[in-house]
């Protein structure tokens, strides 16, 4: 049974349709790959996912419980995290103690919080910058706390919304060997990108979105070859 | 690296505690070298004050919540237990928690539809809020009305909290309040708690996402500010023995309150300390000097300030003050 099941999931906005009937599966111990153009819905569908959306029609099942409409903190409390697509490093806190909001997910006490922490940071590789404050990392480093800090919660599947944008190639190719690292401790990875370079090589499988309906799956070089694919996102450069 | 910046290492904890210790000592002996009225008077509202202020950063610094109605709760626990006390005889030490029980109530009442609209919306609320309760009082009969309560004398004993031939047991009994809400903070800034309500107001939409009921830890946040506030003015009322709606539940009570904690620095462990004893007694002094005819001008001078912190150091006197110390060190 997969990890992530979504079965029909709408979501409107007045009249604009964001998501029509999206369905898809996230299995354990994947790395999956969301892509399509702008406004395609991905952001709304992983709204939907991790709660800050209600669905107007459709089921979300994760871990085999349905967990349509829950709220985002009891969602991550079942092992469902996400970043956002847009850095949201608590400004005023130090590196270290913004990942103890994530560990407090799993811990109450603050030692243990700490302790659990400085681990999730050595691994992450941001343990030497644990003393600076979120507002004064750079935006790398931000997107790399995010991720520090979800992982913190000890989740069974990690969304990350466009966690790559804005990096240089040099960053992008280490977030590909941390996202891959992330797997490898049998953490799943959804993911939303735009850097083709970064999802085409990591993903088992990659989804296609495009005006808010599934217009493809399947392995990166299937979609890669996709007709509608290429007409719809990728471009001639990309067929195979 | 640079944008980096990297925060001051905190004092080693032996000279902080040491410091904390001196002051503390100096507080507890303060009234057997400053025997007058005056100073030992000035004291205990400070004190109460100070306490009442701890509680509504808990709230408003921590959580970043800003209650303009604060003087609702101090309100409630002065009328609380000035009525159990003038109507049944109950001992204000009683009333002082049930005083709590009902801010706690209110609080939460008010704060749970509210804290679903975020913060510009809650504060809007808690404004509302105060001059709701305060057009209540003023018109409820049964609790004195406009006129309010007066406290009878009775023979001075500490189960009544009546004590008439010294200031001193008001003294100590205002110091504790003030410690152990100073010390309430300190736990909750240690704990997993005060970490929520921090990443709650630096930014919720995180919080969320990595676990935390945002309703849940404001409500919390709210209680422990409603009560702490409550039972400042029970002791409030006991000390000056009488209450009115304007003296106990006005607007500037509640604004007396935020300004105090905002001059000191919002979200710090000692800011709303620190501010009530710098701002209070300015406010005294300018009363002293201008009588009556002065009545506003302790309000403008702490407007005057607090404009000043706001514009150059929006992190309070504590935050100027811990600059000063890094600079030299």
């Amino acid at each position: 049974m997969a990890l992530l099941e979504l079965r029909d999931v709408t979501k409107r906005f007045g009249g604009l349709v964001a998501c029509n009937q999206v369905s898809l599966e996230v299995n354990e111990g994947e790395i999956v790959g969301l892509i399509g153009p702008n406004g395609a819905g991905k952001t709304t569908l992983f709204n939907c996912i991790t709660g800050y959306y209600r669905p107007e029609g459709g089921t979300i099942t994760f871990g085999g419980q349905n967990i349509t409409g829950w709220p985002p903190d009891k969602v991550s409390h079942r092992g469902l995290v996400r970043t956002f697509q847009v850095v949201r490093t608590f400004k005023e806190m130090t590196v270290l103690e913004n990942v103890m909001i994530g560990s407090y997910c799993q811990v109450a006490s603050t030692d243990e919080a700490r302790q659990e922490a400085l681990k999730v940071l050595e691994f992450t590789g941001l343990l030497g910058k644990k003393d600076a404050l979120g507002a004064g990392l750079t935006v790398a480093d931000k997107k790399r706390l995010e991720l520090t800090r979800a992982l913190a919660t000890r989740p069974r599947l990690i969304m990350l919304d466009e966690a790559m944008a804005g990096l240089n190639q040099r960053e992008v190719a280490e977030a590909i060997v941390m996202v891959k690292a992330i797997r490898d401790q049998g953490i799943t990875v959804f993911l939303v990108e735009h850097v083709m370079e970064a999802i085409m090589p990591i993903s088992d499988r990659v989804i296609v979105l495009n005006y808010g309906e599934r217009i493809a799956e399947g392995t990166p070089a299937e979609v890669c070859a996709d007709d509608e694919v290429i007409k719809a996102y990728l471009g001639e450069d990309y067929r195979a | 690296m640079e944008g980096n910046r990297v925060r001051s290492g905190r004092l080693a904890v032996a000279p902080q505690v040491a410091i904390l210790a001196l002051i503390l000592v100096a507080l507890v002996i303060y009234p057997w070298i400053f025997k007058r009225s005056f100073p030992v008077h000035l004291m205990i509202v400070i004190f109460i004050y100070a306490g009442v202020a701890t509680g509504w950063n808990i709230l408003g610094g921590y959580a970043g919540q800003v209650s303009l109605g604060h003087a609702v709760y101090f309100g409630l626990g002065a009328y609380a237990s000035t009525v159990l006390s003038t109507k049944w005889g109950i001992t204000p030490w009683l009333g002082m928690f049930v005083g709590g029980a009902i801010a706690v109530l209110i609080s939460l009442l008010i704060g749970y539809p509210c804290f679903k609209l975020g913060g510009r919306y809650f504060s809007i609320a808690t404004l509302v809020l105060g001059e709701v309760m305060a057009t209540i009082f003023l018109n409820w009969k049964w609790v004195g009305g406009a006129v309010g309560i007066f406290i009878p004398m009775v023979e001075e004993s500490f189960l009544a909290m009546q004590f008439h031939s010294s200031k001193i047991p008001y003294y100590y009994i205002a110091l504790v309040f003030m410690v152990v809400a100073v010390v309430i903070n300190y736990l909750i800034d240690k704990s997993q708690f005060g970490y929520y309500l921090r990443a709650i107001k630096d930014d919720p939409v995180a919080a969320h996402s990595l676990g935390i009921n945002l309703t849940k830890y404001k409500l919390m946040a709210m209680s422990v500010s409603a009560f702490l506030g409550a039972i400042g003015g029970t002791l409030y009322g006991n000390y000056v023995m009488y209450i009115d709606p304007t003296t106990v539940m006005y607007n500037t009570q509640s604004t007396l309150i935020m300004l105090f904690a905002a001059f000191g620095g919002m979200g710090s462990l000692f800011g709303p300390t620190l501010g009530t004893f710098v701002l209070y007694p300015m406010g005294e002094l300018t009363r002293a000097y201008l009588g009556g005819g002065g009545r506003a001008v302790n309000l403008i001078i702490y407007g005057a300030l607090v404009l000043v912190v706001a514009l150059y150091q929006p992190g309070g006197l504590v935050a100027w003050l811990k600059r000063l110390t890094r600079k030299r060190g």
